[in-house]
């Protein structure tokens, strides 16, 4: 479903000349798996998202959506996709109805199909008490229902969730997760990212643990532990990232 | 259901609309933007003018201090003052009289007791100056004794049939001593002028009818105007020359903070990032927030003027001074309407102009830094059309907002058949900016670095050093830009260090140190600093052989389409005589060459070799990293027109520019286009040497003194040739650079509709 190979993507800093935010990455993402891109902050998982999105295109290498190349057909793979973020935000001056017709309009969804699923969407996230709040005055948790409604509302085959949880309390972003395992049981093909070990442990079904644009491992939760030899996934990402600090130089 | 989904121009329109109606019930939503459209307006005329009503009653003009020195008593003249008073017959109105307050000097001072003249005027220069009084009006000593020696020679004249031998008196004149950097002090003088002359009329008068000639013996007949016009067209008139004006600037304010709103601020907000991973392109939603913004344009555009004009009619009528003239009225219907329509493309243009300009912004408050230099570079344009002698004509029609205003205004007096003409090139102009702003916000919003620009702090030696550190094979875009806009810069000051030359041999300096210092020099070094690749950045590889003989001819082919272009050029913008008197100093100067070899040296070869190396080379090769051909192409040409500084080469230039851009593209190589270049400008000269000689008379045909064109069916010929080979170029197959290869794969892609 997502295919990643050799993607890479660099920058020209001022200071730190050519900045390589993603250094070759390669990685397959199937239908009904949750693929978890684990790294700290700068590691590069915005960066490989934001490509896999369209937003930013790969300096080089290339990525696929569902058969449709990031970089040559990126309408096709838009539409195909669900995005979520922390910098994805909801319109102040809509309400919740309105903005999730909105996206459901810009996918091309018929009126009738459209409103089914929006009652659908409602009814499964709990968002009927907020459908005429307007963004404003919505909490953190409301915001990030509407934003996976959003995402959703075209049933996409592909949902990339990018540190969705980041600024939720620990009942919104528990209820995030099991939205996440929802969408795996109905066949989605997601990414989810996170700088959250447990997270990672309890949702995904493989991980790439990623640091300074590159992956450093991965593979199923159980196959990482046994093949590092270690008794959780904090400790391997520590153990992975300081072996990695020791052989590769700081900026590149 | 497949449909096109490609970039450019093919578009959802049902994308565009949904954006469009998000976007205006979104900012309706806003009390800010409620406030600016619809309140304000209508309060803060009004509001004005009723200030300016009460502030009225209270302004009195106060009366400025006049000297009169030397007032002449003359007993059978009419007086110039009674009681201390001007004359009320002098005024044009009678009421003004108390506007003077007049100081007098003794009047029984006889020439001996006067201070000298010099001394007079220092104390009085002083005086007004240091505002003791607004105007001195002096008379010499000897003025009324000169002027009744001038009256009685002029009855003697008159009553004897023998001419006298005796000179006539000469009447000194009296002196209006103002300042005319103080304002007090030149309305002073305007009305002390206007006074003293009708004073003067009627002491001539009286001269006359004493030397017993009637009164109209100075002046037999007068002018008397008869007005074809109606009061309406009046009230137009009036109108035409504030509204267009006017229109124009709220239609800028209009359009801006919408446009900061719908991109810096959806930026800030973080809701940008969530509508560009929508299946929404790019350029459907720059477009959906452009309509967003021009009906916000032409609302702030249309409510502003109505208030401000029904306001300003209802004041200007109920003010004290107000005459026939001020009281405007409401404009005609019909003129009215020309506003709207002309309201489409100017809030169309200042829209696409504004949200390229807000989507480069990263937040709301950076956004408004930009609106002073997008009004210091449309002012100009816009007020152009109020100096004198600026009217609507075909030179004039082409300049963007110049000859929409320029259009506006005949609209508005009602000369319709005389606008006719101008209206479709007006309108094509407008529109091609409007497409090029388009296209210009369109590529801010497909680049990253405009999207996630972040905060840097700027560090000049660090950004030289990341220039050289990580430059590419060929030069970026923006180094192209810089290279052209040095060049031009460079080339400015110069202008100022050069004179005209005296004589061949400066000419040549000139000329090999202009082509070498200005062209040359910054784009090799640029090359060098910015570039890993000289030889692909200045395109120094050899062509198919075939292309060579053909840039040859043609531009062989092309001459005579050339100097047709350059006879219509001329036409609609004629030299002025400063440039004709340039270009004859420079053909004096060639015409000391020794020979012709040499001047086609000078100006076939040097700028064959340095133009094509600097526009075709370097600028051409950093335009191409913009992804499309023909916009690098046009860039360069643009660039590479402007350097030639008198305004009709540069029009010849720019498209002599486009084809040799054209023929380097196609072919990969700088030879050809150097060929091309010098064959022409050689040709150029070699046109003019033997034009004059009789037996080459049957190839051409003289326009005038100075113009020629070649023959008809030599023309024809040219055009026929030009195009084939043109043809030819273009079924070369080019190497096509990363961009240019990545935007026509955007373009092929078809969008599926999931089923």
């Amino acid at each position: 479903m997502i295919h990643a190979r050799q993607l890479t993507k660099f920058y020209a800093d001022l200071r730190r000349g050519q900045f390589v935010a993603l250094d070759q990455v390669s990685f397959n993402a199937l239908p009904g798996q949750i693929y978890g891109l684990l790294g700290p902050n700068g590691a590069g998982k915005t960066t490989a998202l934001r490509i896999l999105s369209t937003m930013l295109r790969p300096s080089s290498g290339s990525a696929s959506v569902n058969g449709c190349d990031v970089v040559t057909q990126p309408a096709l793979v838009r539409r195909q996709i669900g995005f979520v973020s922390a910098n994805t935000a909801v319109y102040d001056r809509m309400t919740a109805r309105e903005m999730v017709e909105y996206f459901g309009r810009l996918h091309g969804m018929h009126e009738e199909h459209l409103q089914a699923r929006m009652e659908e969407l409602f009814t499964r996230l709990q968002m009927n008490d907020i459908r005429d709040l307007l963004g404003s005055k919505m909490s953190t948790g409301m915001k990030q229902k509407v934003s996976i409604a959003r995402a959703i509302i075209h049933d996409p085959p592909v949902v990339i969730f990018d540190e969705a949880t980041v600024g939720l309390d620990v009942l919104v972003a528990r209820a995030l997760l099991n939205t996440v395992a929802e969408l795996r049981e109905h066949g989605k093909c997601i990414i989810f990212s996170t700088h959250i070990m447990r997270e990672a442990e309890k949702l995904c079904d493989r991980i790439a643990i990623i640091h300074r644009g590159s992956i450093l491992a991965e593979g199923g939760l159980d196959e990482l532990l046994d093949r590092h030899q270690q008794r959780d996934l904090e400790e391997l990402f520590f153990q992975l990232i300081s072996l990695h600090d020791e052989t590769e130089p700081v900026n590149r | 259901m497949r449909r096109p989904a490609g970039g450019g121009w093919n578009m959802n329109w049902q994308n565009v609309k949904l954006i469009f109606l998000r976007e205006v019930r979104d900012q309706l939503r806003d009390r800010r933007t409620l406030f600016m459209i619809f309140v304000l307006p209508l309060l803060m005329y009004p509001l004005l003018g009723m200030s300016i009503l009460q502030v009225s009653q209270f302004l009195r003009e106060q009366p400025t201090k006049i000297l009169m020195v030397n007032l002449p008593q003359l007993a059978d003249l009419p007086p110039l003052l009674i009681d201390d008073h001007f004359n009320p017959q002098w005024l044009s109105d009678p009421t003004q009289q108390h506007l003077f307050d007049l100081l007098l000097t003794n009047e029984n001072d006889t020439p001996a007791t006067i201070p000298d003249q010099a001394a007079t005027e220092e104390k009085i220069r002083r005086a007004i100056q240091n505002d003791e009084y607004q105007a001195a009006v002096v008379f010499p000593a000897d003025f009324a004794q000169q002027l009744q020696r001038f009256r009685i020679q002029l009855r003697q004249r008159s009553g004897s049939a023998a001419q006298t031998r005796e000179a006539e008196p000469a009447v000194p004149n009296p002196f209006i001593y103002c300042n005319t950097a103080n304002e007090k002090s030149h309305l002073a003088y305007t009305r002390l002028s206007n006074l003293l002359r009708a004073w003067a009329d009627a002491v001539a008068k009286q001269n006359l009818k004493d030397s017993q000639l009637p009164e109209l013996a100075a002046r037999p007949f007068e002018f008397q105007r008869q007005d074809v016009s109606e009061p309406q067209q009046r009230t137009a008139a009036m109108w035409s020359k504030i509204l267009p004006f006017v229109l124009l600037l709220w239609a800028l304010t209009g359009a801006f903070y919408p446009a900061v709103d719908l991109c810096a601020g959806e930026k800030e907000r973080g809701t940008l990032e969530t509508l560009l991973c929508s299946p929404a392109q790019r350029s459907e939603i720059v477009t959906g927030k452009l309509f967003t913004v021009m009906l916000f344009s032409m609302m702030t555009s249309i409510l502003n003027l109505l208030s401000m004009g029904l306001t300003g009619a209802l004041v200007i009528a109920h003010l004290p001074a107000a005459d026939e003239a001020a009281r405007l009225g409401v404009p005609p219907l019909v003129s009215q309407l020309w506003l709207v329509l002309a309201l489409v493309p100017v809030s169309a243009l200042f829209g696409a102009l504004c949200i390229a300009l807000a989507a480069f912004a990263r937040s709301t408050r950076e956004g408004q830094y930009y609106l002073m230099p997008l009004v210091l570079v449309t002012l100009p344009l816009v007020i152009l059309p109020m100096g004198p002698g600026m009217e609507l004509n075909l030179g004039n029609s082409l300049i963007p907002l110049t000859g929409l205003v320029l259009l506006l205004r005949s609209l508005l007096e009602g000369s319709y058949l005389a606008a006719l003409p101008y209206i479709p090139i007006v309108v094509g102009v407008t529109l091609l900016c409007c497409l090029m702003a388009v296209r210009w916000a369109i590529e801010q919003f497909n680049k990253e670095s405009v999207l996630f620009r972040e905060s840097e702090r700027l560090d000049v030696s660090l950004w030289l050093r990341h220039l050289v550190r990580d430059r590419s094979d060929t030069p970026t875009a923006a180094e192209a830009l810089a290279c052209g806009i040095l060049i031009l810069m460079i080339s400015f000051f110069m202008g100022f260090a050069i004179s005209a030359p005296a004589n061949f041999g400066d000419y040549f300096k000139i000329i090999v140190v202009t082509q070498l210092v200005v062209v040359l020099t910054p784009a090799a070094l640029m090359t060098v600093m910015f570039t890993r690749s000289p030889k692909q950045t200045l395109l120094l590889r050899w062509p198919v052989w075939w292309t060579l003989s053909a840039a040859v001819l043609l531009a062989v082919a092309f001459e005579p389409i050339i100097l047709v272009l350059r006879v219509a050029v001329e036409q609609l913008y004629p030299l002025s005589p400063a440039a004709v008197a340039v270009q004859e100093s420079m053909q004096k100067a060639l015409g000391e060459a020794p020979n012709l070899g040499w001047v086609i040296l000078l100006l076939g070869l040097v700028p064959a070799i340095c133009e094509e190396l600097a526009f075709r080379g370097f600028i051409l090769s950093g335009f191409r990293h913009l992804g499309h051909k023909w916009r690098a192409i046009v860039l360069s040409s643009l660039f590479f027109a402007i350097t030639h500084w008198m305004f009709q080469q540069s029009v010849i230039a720019c498209l002599l520019g486009a084809v040799i851009a054209f023929i380097a593209v196609q072919t990969g190589s700088i030879v050809p286009g150097m060929l091309f270049h010098f064959t022409h400008n050689s040709l150029l000269l070699i046109s003019a040497e033997f034009s004059e000689q009789p037996r080459f008379q049957k190839f051409f045909i003289w326009l005038s003194e100075k113009q020629y064109i070649y023959s008809w069916w030599i023309f024809g010929m040219g055009v026929i040739v030009t195009c084939l080979l043109l043809l030819k170029f273009g079924s070369l197959s080019y190497r096509k650079t990363e961009e240019e290869a990545l935007q026509e794969a955007i373009d092929r892609q078809v969008a599926e509709v999931p089923g």
